[in-house]
């Protein structure tokens, strides 16, 4: 009784009880973009049939020139992350500290808030030319500021009690550190990379487009210049398959096994 | 609405058969549950916590649906597709449930608008029951402004403002401190004595329940089923200290005891 | 020994302090940043422009009547497509939000929205739209829609549902219960759905209208990039975030105020 959907449901991961219906509902879902994209193959000159799109993909995936632009991109990605959540991190820092110089990062984190990415992207293409510095400056630039907001929200929500008790048990700073402020960021750090991970997908496809040569962006761009459709379509599917894939099998069970003392089913707050 | 509301203010009686309710479909949380409430009665439902007392509750307003088993309010089947003309109920619930962005008239104002009741009678009841509860001087007051017992009263208010066949109540008063509690029983007991309203009063503590009801149905631990029903034959008004209440008191933990095992609350 | 003296002198610090505090912040951070891009200048050589070519070209473009033209056609284009969306997501999130059904049905949908890049968005809608100013608003409000909706149907989801079970027994029905008991809780949750779907919108104008159109403020800045005219890149895009972070605070703030008065 419980087997079968419910079964199921749990090699999939989801939480809450999915039932069957859920999943069915789901597969609706999906079922309808699909319907939606098979009916523009038939309506317009332009869309590629999906029969079309899909047996091309195995062809598509053995050619081995595909797989260095998919590792540029994706060593784009995890590069520019790491420098904004690390960036963000020392920004969220000072901030919360106060102050003269506080301040001073709060401005320019406001700042760089309210950036265009086409902006950032033209700008850094007039700088850098078409270099790798660029994307990694775009990606960083957009990302980092959202990281530090998070943060900040973070060092802030501090648990204040937690910290009297400390001070009443005389903890030495660097217990304090890792046993009770570190945990406490924990959920705010993975929160932050969450959202800026799909962020910096997307933000590193529009770098890839305007400012280099290399990278899926610049294949997609260079397929669609070339009206080469299907081909567009299949870098758009192995794009999404790895960000979904990375953001569902990576992330989300590396925060869940994380998060794991704050009860099961609780992520981090969005 | 408010006719019929008028109609069977006095001719609420209950009639609970046979009554399964599971929480999800698989865990049960009542079993095979009869109960009998005669009109103007006040009865009690005594269970350890936990037990699916609430869940009873639940399934008598018409918020859950049972498995099996049926119940009738006033010879209204409840939950039925007539549901819409069967009498109002008033529910008070553990936790007062009262819009904190709505004023405490404007609160029971939005449930007897609900009701259809017009607008002159609305403003009448809500003076009416608003002093009932000895609240009257809060009529535009916001509800975080208030103490948890004059919550309380709100949604006593609330509840029998609309001038219900039946006020169910959900453990009302567990929330609250001993001294306010002991306070709300003593003056809930003089109001019905005045009202006339059939309730089913929900609760943990025996002593409540011999303070408050005239009949006592004791059930098991969940899954939840009749393990007793005691009358209290107790003349009225009672009084909390009463030394017979604390000799009926020790009969029942007697009894319940080894059913209850030893999560249950003496 | 130590708390007590902290706590006294953060007493007594007053408001004013704190204002000339930030006034300084901003003289520093604004003096720092004029510098790093100097000094930018000098090592490019001149490439990257200098503040004073820069500032030429701002007031340059800002008493040029045209430009102000191109700014309301963009601008014009933000508000249908926030609008837009802002409609769509929100009812498309109460109805997430209160249904467990149809949170599954559209969960896939969003997921994969949210994960499309906003070019692929405007490239598609060309192809199969057309290149009329609307295909890149519809690719505009589509990829605006999902974060409106998680926005939403998270605030949706976050409201007591005590008050749902009080609703069902007091038989509200279902136009009171949306607007009088969750309409109220979802407040917040509207406003930042609402600011965020603003935000994006006129970060995203930018990408369609270099993408696309002749008109409106991206498509010159694209201009004044591909003539190599980075002064007035600069200065239009400059001139062009003002004037959007000054409506956004002109508008939402009042509206904040306003909407959430009965919070504080």
């Amino acid at each position: 009784m419980t087997e079968g959907p419910k079964g199921l449901a749990r090699a999939l991961r989801m939480r809450g009880g999915a039932s069957w219906l859920d999943l069915v509902l789901g597969a609706a879902g999906l079922g309808s973009l699909v319907l939606l994209w098979w009916v523009g193959s038939r309506t317009t000159t332009f869309v590629p049939g999906i029969g079309e799109v899909f047996s091309a993909l195995p062809q598509f995936l053995t050619q081995e020139e595909i797989w260095p632009d998919v590792l540029a991109t994706v060593r784009r990605v995890f590069g520019a992350l790491a420098i904004a959540m690390v960036a963000g991190f020392l920004a969220a820092y000072v901030m919360h500290r106060g102050g003269l110089w506080g301040m001073v990062v709060e401005r320019y984190v406001s700042i760089m808030l309210g950036i265009p990415s086409t902006i950032a992207a033209l700008l850094a293409l007039f700088i850098f030319k078409r270099s790798e510095v660029g994307v990694y400056f775009v990606v960083s630039i957009i990302t980092f500021p959202f990281v530090a907001l998070t943060l900040l929200q973070g060092l802030r929500a501090a648990d204040r009690r937690l910290d009297e008790m400390a001070a009443a048990y005389r903890l030495p700073t660097m217990a304090h550190a890792r046993h009770v402020a570190a945990p406490h960021l924990i959920p705010y750090t993975f929160a932050a990379l969450r959202n800026e991970y799909a962020h910096a997908w997307k933000v590193v496809v529009l770098a890839e487009l305007f400012a280099v040569n290399t990278g899926m962006g610049a294949r997609f761009a260079r397929a669609f210049d070339r009206f080469l459709l299907v081909d567009a379509m299949l870098w758009l599917i192995v794009f999404m398959v790895i960000l979904l894939g990375t953001e569902y099998l990576l992330l989300l069970p590396a925060e869940r096994r994380v998060l794991r003392w704050r009860g099961s089913g609780k992520e981090a707050p969005a | 609405m408010s006719a019929v509301a008028e109609e069977t203010a006095g001719a609420g009686y209950i009639r609970v058969e046979g009554l399964s309710v599971s929480y999800d479909g698989v865990t049960p949380a009542v079993t095979d549950l009869d109960m009998e409430v005669r009109k103007g009665e006040f009865v009690a439902v005594l269970g350890p916590s936990g037990c699916g007392k609430s869940t009873l509750l639940h399934v008598m307003s018409g918020v859950m649906r049972p498995q099996a088993g049926r119940i009738e309010i006033g010879g209204h089947a409840v939950g039925g597709s007539a549901a819409a003309d069967s009498p109002p109920i008033g529910y008070v619930f553990q936790d007062h449930r009262l819009l904190s962005w709505r004023t405490v008239g404007q609160n029971i104002a939005i449930v007897l608008q609900a009701a259809g009741v017009s607008a002159e009678e609305i403003n009448e009841r809500i003076d009416r029951y608003l002093e009932m509860l000895h609240i009257d001087g809060f009529r535009d007051t916001w509800p975080m402004r208030l103490s948890g017992g004059q919550r309380q009263r709100v949604s006593i208010a609330r509840a029998l403002a609309l001038q219900p066949a039946v006020v169910l109540m959900d453990e009302p008063f567990s929330t609250l401190d001993e001294v306010t509690a002991r306070l709300m029983r003593q003056q809930l007991a003089e109001l019905w004595q005045e009202s006339g309203h059939t309730i089913v009063f929900v609760t943990h503590s025996i002593r409540e329940a011999l303070f408050l009801a005239d009949r006592i149905y004791i059930l098991t631990k969940g899954p939840a089923r009749v393990f007793d029903v005691a009358e209290v034959p107790i003349e009225r008004p009672r009084r909390y200290e009463d030394p017979k209440l604390t000799e009926l008191e020790g009969e029942i933990v007697d009894r319940v005891l080894g059913v209850w095992g030893i999560g249950g609350k003496p | 020994m130590a708390l007590t003296e902290r706590l006294e002198t953060a007493r007594v610090e007053p408001a004013s302090r704190d204002r000339v505090r930030r006034a300084q912040a901003f003289v520093v951070a604004s003096l720092i940043a004029l510098g790093i891009w100097q000094l930018a200048t000098l090592i490019s050589d001149g490439w990257v422009p200098s503040l004073a070519r820069i500032f030429t070209a701002f007031i340059e473009d800002a008493t040029t009547l045209e430009v102000w033209g191109q700014i309301w056609i963009t601008f014009r284009r933000i508000l249908i497509s926030f609008s837009a969306a802002t409609a769509i997501g929100v009812v498309l999130g109460v109805a997430m939000g209160l249904s467990r059904r149809i949170t599954a049905f559209f969960r896939p949908i969003i997921v994969m929205g949210l994960a499309v890049p906003d070019p692929v968005y405007i490239i598609v809608a060309i192809l199969v739209l057309g290149t009329e100013e609307s295909s890149g608003l519809i690719a505009l409000v589509i990829a605006l829609v999902p974060f409106v909706v998680n926005i939403v149907a998270g605030g949706v989801r976050a409201r007591d549902e005590g008050l749902d079970e009080m609703s069902t027994v007091y038989r509200l029905g279902r136009r009171r219960y949306i607007i009088d008991v969750v309409g109220r809780q979802v407040a917040p949750a509207l406003l930042a759905a609402t600011r965020t779907s603003f935000a994006f919108a006129w970060k995203l104008i930018v990408l369609v209208e270099a993408m696309t159109q002749p008109e409106g403020i991206g498509a010159q800045i694209y201009y004044s990039f591909r003539l190599l005219r980075p002064d007035h890149m600069i200065s239009l895009a400059l001139l062009f975030i003002l004037v959007l972070r000054l409506v956004e605070g002109l508008a939402f703030a009042p509206l904040e105020r306003k909407l959430l008065g009965w919070m504080r």
